[in-house]
């Protein structure tokens, strides 16, 4: 009905055109400019595949980087994750008033914003003043107390540690759906089979929840991969690359260095690294739907 | 004596399922505190002297609320001047994307056009691609059309990456929806714009309220496009407020603190408000429906 084509394209185009001009036109213009040796407003030169071939043969700190977003995705799916699994599945437990209530609250973190997430981080963690070392002391634990943010050793697992705290909920609540979708008739058919506990855990739930942890875990992925905001507030990389992720060090590129050419090269692995992950995604969705 | 033991393991049940409620509630508890310790600390400090956040205290017991530094936090944080841009763009946004997602999603799931799968994967992609990659190409297009500093820098690229999942959101809803209202307007010989409009829209309410929350959560807080493409104060958005601050008082933690509470109300009204809906939307899709 009303497929003709002058409808169609009055309808297609408009939207198209914005996502267009806000997605697709950068990234093409990323990729003529890779090929550049351009440096702020100066002109560019053609340099064929000289940018690209120094990030996959000289530039450590880019692959570092990644390194670091797989190293924060694999903290998330194997710690943050099975927590949100295992609340999500307590709060379907406790029932009534007090499951809206904690899950209400426990996604606040995620509405709060980045920015004031990063600076009360940072001020929690701060060496003379934090909260942590505080309360380390207070019980009677200072031999533990750190210079968490200027330590290379413990820089990382700080701003791990704090992308699960904000993420916690988000991916809690998805979980939580996939828990809630698990039909009352299989919750019966457990109580009178006796299966319980653990048993019903490892035999029924966690089969049930594999398409949502399919899901999550790419979404876990891309979010690491993602991950700017936190590190470009709190630690800029640093100290020296020991914090530095993908996205932050192309923007240190273009924005600091003005090597908009080699910038626009790193621009194009990365979406080029999304895209594969996206792939293995679609992949598996295809899987699970058949 | 058969009924006095099945009281017994009655009792012993009941006491089992009390104690194992009490466990949940202490987990829960525990851990919603976790959660809310760092913000509290946040909020405690807010109201205290700059000096005392050196002290040992963990938290201090506020005995003179230091109110002065929310009126320093409100007048220099220029809150409420940015939360108005931040509303301007965001709603912009909003009323952009909602619009683009329902003519793209009504085109994808009521016609039949070639191509249309293809099209639709690709609009689908724009969900996976990471913003900081088209930072660059974007600066130097608006510096060259004379894009920067205006709200227009933030509203193209916020619609741009927020469209596909509004599109995705619209094309699953339209999917479960009969056509048969919609099929009986062409009869009357309503026009697309109409149909969609005036039959469509309303039928569809629900999924546009999760992709306007949903657009608002993603935008609300953005920063980094901000900082990168806004430089003019008329123009900054929310999160500059504490950006700036921290920058220019840096030595006025208390205050720096009583910006990040007033900075932090607007979107936790909203989820106040909306939780409903904005639970609905972060759960979209992960699950099949």
């Amino acid at each position: 009905m009303l497929s003709n084509k002058r409808t169609i394209v009055f309808l297609v185009v408009p939207g198209l055109l914005v996502i267009f001009a806000g997605i697709v036109f950068p990234i093409l213009m990323s990729v003529y400019l890779s090929v550049t040796d351009q440096q702020g407003a100066g002109a560019a030169t053609f340099v064929g595949l000289r940018n690209y071939i120094q990030i996959f043969t000289a530039d450590k700190t880019f692959w570092i980087s990644v390194l670091h977003s797989l190293i924060l995705a694999l903290g998330l799916i194997c710690i943050q994750h099975p927590l949100c699994m295992l609340f999500a599945i307590l709060l379907d437990k406790i029932g009534g008033k007090a499951e809206k209530i904690f899950r209400v609250l426990l996604f606040v973190p995620n509405v709060i914003s980045i920015m004031v997430t990063a600076k009360m981080w940072q001020n929690i963690f701060n060496a003379t003043f934090g909260m942590l070392n505080k309360l380390l002391a207070a019980v009677g634990l200072s031999a533990l107390c750190q210079n968490w943010l200027g330590d290379p050793k413990f820089v990382l697992g700080c701003v791990i540690f704090i992308v699960m705290w904000q993420g916690f909920g988000y991916g809690m609540l998805i979980y939580y759906a996939g828990v809630k979708g698990i039909s009352q008739d299989i919750n019966e058919a457990c109580e009178i089979d006796g299966a319980r506990g653990l048993t019903k855990f490892f035999r029924v739930t966690l089969p049930l929840l594999l398409p949502v942890i399919i899901v999550n875990v790419t979404l876990a992925i891309i979010s690491a991969l993602k991950e700017m905001e936190i590190v470009y507030l709190i630690t800029d990389g640093g100290p020296g690359i020991s914090s530095q992720f993908p996205a932050l060090y192309l923007y240190q590129m273009a924005f600091r260095n003005y090597k908009y050419g080699y910038a626009n090269a790193i621009s194009v692995v990365f979406v080029a690294i999304c895209l594969i992950v996206t792939y293995f995604y679609n992949r598996a969705l295809k899987a699970r739907d058949a | 004596m058969k009924k006095y033991s099945a009281a017994i393991s009655n009792e012993a049940e009941r006491r089992k399922k009390k104690l194992g409620r009490m466990f949940l509630w202490a987990v829960l508890l525990i851990f919603a505190v976790f959660q809310f310790f760092p913000m509290l600390w946040v909020v405690d400090f807010s109201l205290a002297k700059d000096n005392q956040l050196f002290g040992s205290e963990i938290l201090i017991w506020p005995s003179e609320p230091q109110w002065e530094n929310y009126v320093l936090a409100w007048t220099n944080g220029h809150v409420l001047q940015y939360t108005l841009n931040s509303l301007f763009v965001v709603l912009c946004t909003i009323a952009i994307t909602v619009f683009f997602s329902l003519t793209l999603g009504y085109a994808f799931t009521r016609m039949r056009w070639k191509h249309a799968g293809m099209v639709l994967s690709f609009v689908l992609l724009g969900m996976m691609i990471p913003i900081h990659t088209t930072l660059l190409p974007n600066f130097l297009i608006y510096k060259r059309l004379h894009m920067l500093d205006t709200p227009w820098a933030l509203i193209l690229p916020y619609s741009a990456f927020s469209i596909p999942l509004g599109v995705f959101i619209m094309t699953g809803f339209l999917n479960s929806l009969p056509a048969s209202l919609e099929e009986a307007a062409v009869l009357d010989g309503c026009g697309v714009m109409r149909i969609i409009f005036q039959i469509a829209l309303p039928l569809t309410k629900s999924a546009v309220a999760t992709i306007a929350v949903m657009t608002f959560i993603n935008n609300w807080n953005e920063f980094i496009m901000a900082c990168t493409f806004i430089g003019t104060p008329d123009w900054k958005t929310l999160p500059f407020s504490v950006y700036e601050f921290a920058g220019q008082y840096t030595s006025r933690y208390a205050v720096q603190f009583a910006v990040m509470v007033l900075s932090s109300i607007p979107a936790l009204l909203v989820y106040a408000l909306l939780n409903e809906q904005i639970t609905k939307g972060v759960t979209y899709g992960a699950v099949k429906e």
